[in-house]
């Protein structure tokens, strides 16, 4: 592990921006908690993300496979066939890693590039929605609707907002927590270097097979885990949003905006846009649907044009001056 | 057997216009490098004008090309010089990212301004029907299909025999030699990007008949121009043609010989097992 790795972990600021994040259901209303706990599940989504997009540098578009699986598939064992829905996530946060293995499989077997990657994947969700959508197990067009919330964690449920936050709050801790761990043990050196140039990393000793499916799961069995609880604070499994390839995309451009490979990255780029995106949506949804949408776009655009490598790197190089920061080096690097 | 020419005489001319979709792309790719991931909202924003001038002018899709034709050669343009071209310079691998941004905010700001409920083009041929023995086809079809093979012939004749289509091999051959023997490569590349998006234009027009108009198509049609491309061999104009009509195709026999949930499945399949066994397309990867 990288001294880095303990050092960050000693850091004040992080803890005392922890706890103040943990008491916010004691003050903030209803409305805004709810913008707080969706941003929150986004900041989960985002850094899991990462480990595959940023860290590996995989442009994976196929995590709304993983998301889908978590919240429609849960749903279902649970409403049909009455499966408790811990053990529910569980279930489909196996088949997300089965999935995510088979996905890295491919992509080794045969080395795939970067583009095609990105289209296999794509064409991945779109098959994926296509399948929820036509089969009546998973919910068919019209979702699931699970049982009213009664706060009985032991099936999953957290007592409305306030608990759900928590929920989402941990969520996103462990995300960002195997972020930092991934970074920072052997295995986020090995992916780097796979990200950098697939050949030399191989050319020194890299297994590729091995890291690259070890990524993948971490990500997928994260993400899984993030959908289960999103339909569960939900209590609607909507196969639209959970299983549609905009929700891939959104998390990518979330991870892009706030600064890939990085632990904090992804989190900062989905904390600026999602309250940002809710509350215009809350405001102006009825005239202009799509208004929050049209921003995420066009700040990412903004963003790339302006900082490739993201908003977290060019913050780090305002507040510290000519100081070299301590993170990892850019992803964004040209062949 | 009248069902299986049917879907077959169906497939070929839906996956004509895909073929040409994936054109543009082809053409784009082969000169850039650069996949555009927000091909299919721009066909749909050239629905959308159609639609924009059928509402105020009660003008004709097949008329209003027009108009939207010069309009979406200078926003294509437009955006490939002031958006992708800085990120593609500098930095290759955030095209993808660059490109789904703009895919979201067209997406969107469509919806902004023609709301979600879905519109219709009509068209003077919209309701006519050709009948070829038992097969029926819709003439908005039949258009389509006879405009996709003139434009592809014809985009084959310039890229042939006129000077800017032998600039444009030769940038898709060697930038750097094409740069030394005085071709405008950064030129050439704002060009192919702004007749791809073009293309579009017309794409749009000749879908536009007898479709419904819903903003969140583009993703789709941009799904369906990868899984053409890349079936076609990225490069290969006719491989590309091709894949759109194997697409095509395999769609039609889909819904009708599978359910509707296998048959819309068909594509991808077909597409990720090319893919991975036959990773040059269909053809193989050459040049026009």
């Amino acid at each position: 592990m990288n001294p880095n790795f303990y050092r960050t972990l000693r850091a004040p600021a992080l803890w005392i921006g922890l706890l103040a994040v943990a008491v916010l259901p004691f003050v903030l209303p209803n409305y805004y908690l709810h913008i707080a706990t969706l941003t929150l599940v986004y900041i989960a989504l985002a850094s899991a993300w990462n480990i595959v997009g940023g860290v590996a540098g995989q442009l994976s578009l196929a995590h709304s496979l993983f998301v889908g699986a978590g919240g429609m598939l849960a749903s279902a064992l649970l409403l049909k066939l009455g499966v408790n829905m811990w053990l529910g996530a569980i279930l489909a946060a196996a088949a997300s890693a089965a999935l995510g293995a088979i996905i890295a499989w491919l992509d080794f077997r045969f080395r795939l590039g970067h583009l095609t990657f990105a289209l296999i994947t794509l064409a991945f969700a779109e098959m994926a929605e296509i399948v929820v959508i036509g089969w009546e197990f998973l919910g068919g067009a019209s979702g699931l609707f699970l049982p009213k919330d009664t706060g009985q964690f032991s099936q999953m449920q957290f007592g409305g907002v306030q608990g759900a936050f928590w929920m989402m709050l941990s969520l996103a801790v462990v995300a960002i927590g195997a972020n930092l761990v991934v970074l920072n043990a052997p295995l986020g050196y090995y992916l780097r270097s796979i990200r950098d140039n697939e050949n030399a990393a191989q050319a020194i000793g890299v297994g590729l097979l091995g890291n690259k499916i070890k990524a993948m799961v971490i990500s997928a069995v994260l993400t899984s885990f993030i959908g289960t609880a999103y339909a569960r604070y939900l209590t609607f499994a909507d196969p639209y949003l959970l299983a549609s390839p905009v929700l891939t995309i959104e998390i990518v451009l979330f991870a892009t905006v706030g600064g890939l490979g990085r632990a904090f990255g992804p989190a900062l780029g989905a904390l600026l846009l999602v309250p940002l995106g809710e509350v215009l949506r809350g405001k102006l949804g009825g005239v202009l649907p799509g208004l929050h949408y049209f921003i995420y776009g066009a700040t990412v655009v903004a963003v790339i044009m302006l900082s490739p490598r993201g908003l977290l790197p060019l913050i780090q190089d305002l507040f510290s001056g000519k100081r070299k920061s301590a993170t990892p080096t850019a992803p964004a690097k040209a062949h | 057997m009248d069902e299986l020419l049917q879907a077959l005489a169906q497939g070929l001319l839906v996956g004509s216009t895909y073929g040409m979709l994936a054109l543009g792309m082809g053409l784009i790719y082969s000169v850039s490098g650069i996949v555009n991931f927000s091909h299919g909202d721009f066909v749909s924003l050239g629905m959308y004008l159609c639609f924009a001038l059928f509402s105020a002018f009660a003008l004709d899709p097949y008329v209003s090309l027009a108009i939207t034709l010069p309009a979406m050669i200078l926003i294509g343009a437009l955006v490939y010089r002031y958006l992708i071209q800085p990120v593609a310079e500098a930095h290759s691998l955030m095209v993808v990212q660059l490109t789904l941004g703009i895919a979201l905010a067209l997406q969107n700001g469509i919806l902004m301004i023609f709301g979600g409920q879905p519109h219709r083009v009509p068209s003077a041929v919209e309701a006519k029907l050709v009948m070829l023995g038992n097969v029926v086809m819709r003439m908005p079809h039949v258009v389509a299909f006879f405009a996709s093979i003139a434009l592809a012939v014809a985009l084959f004749v310039i890229l042939r025999s006129t000077d800017i289509g032998r600039a444009i091999r030769a940038v898709h051959q060697n930038a750097r030699a094409a740069a030394l023997m005085g071709v405008d490569v950064g030129r050439v590349k704002v060009l192919t990007f702004a007749v791809g998006i073009g293309l579009l234009a017309i794409a749009g027009a000749l879908l536009a008949p007898g479709t419904p108009l819903m903003p969140s198509m583009g993703l789709r049609y941009t799904v369906i121009t990868l899984l053409a491309l890349v079936l076609g061999g990225m490069t290969n104009f006719l491989g590309i043609m091709l894949a759109g009509v194997v697409i095509g195709v395999s769609e039609a026999l889909g819904m009708i010989y599978l359910s509707d949930t296998l048959g819309m499945l068909l594509p991808y399949a077909v597409f990720v097992l090319i893919v991975l066994f036959r990773p040059e397309g269909i053809l193989g990867r050459s040049s026009a």
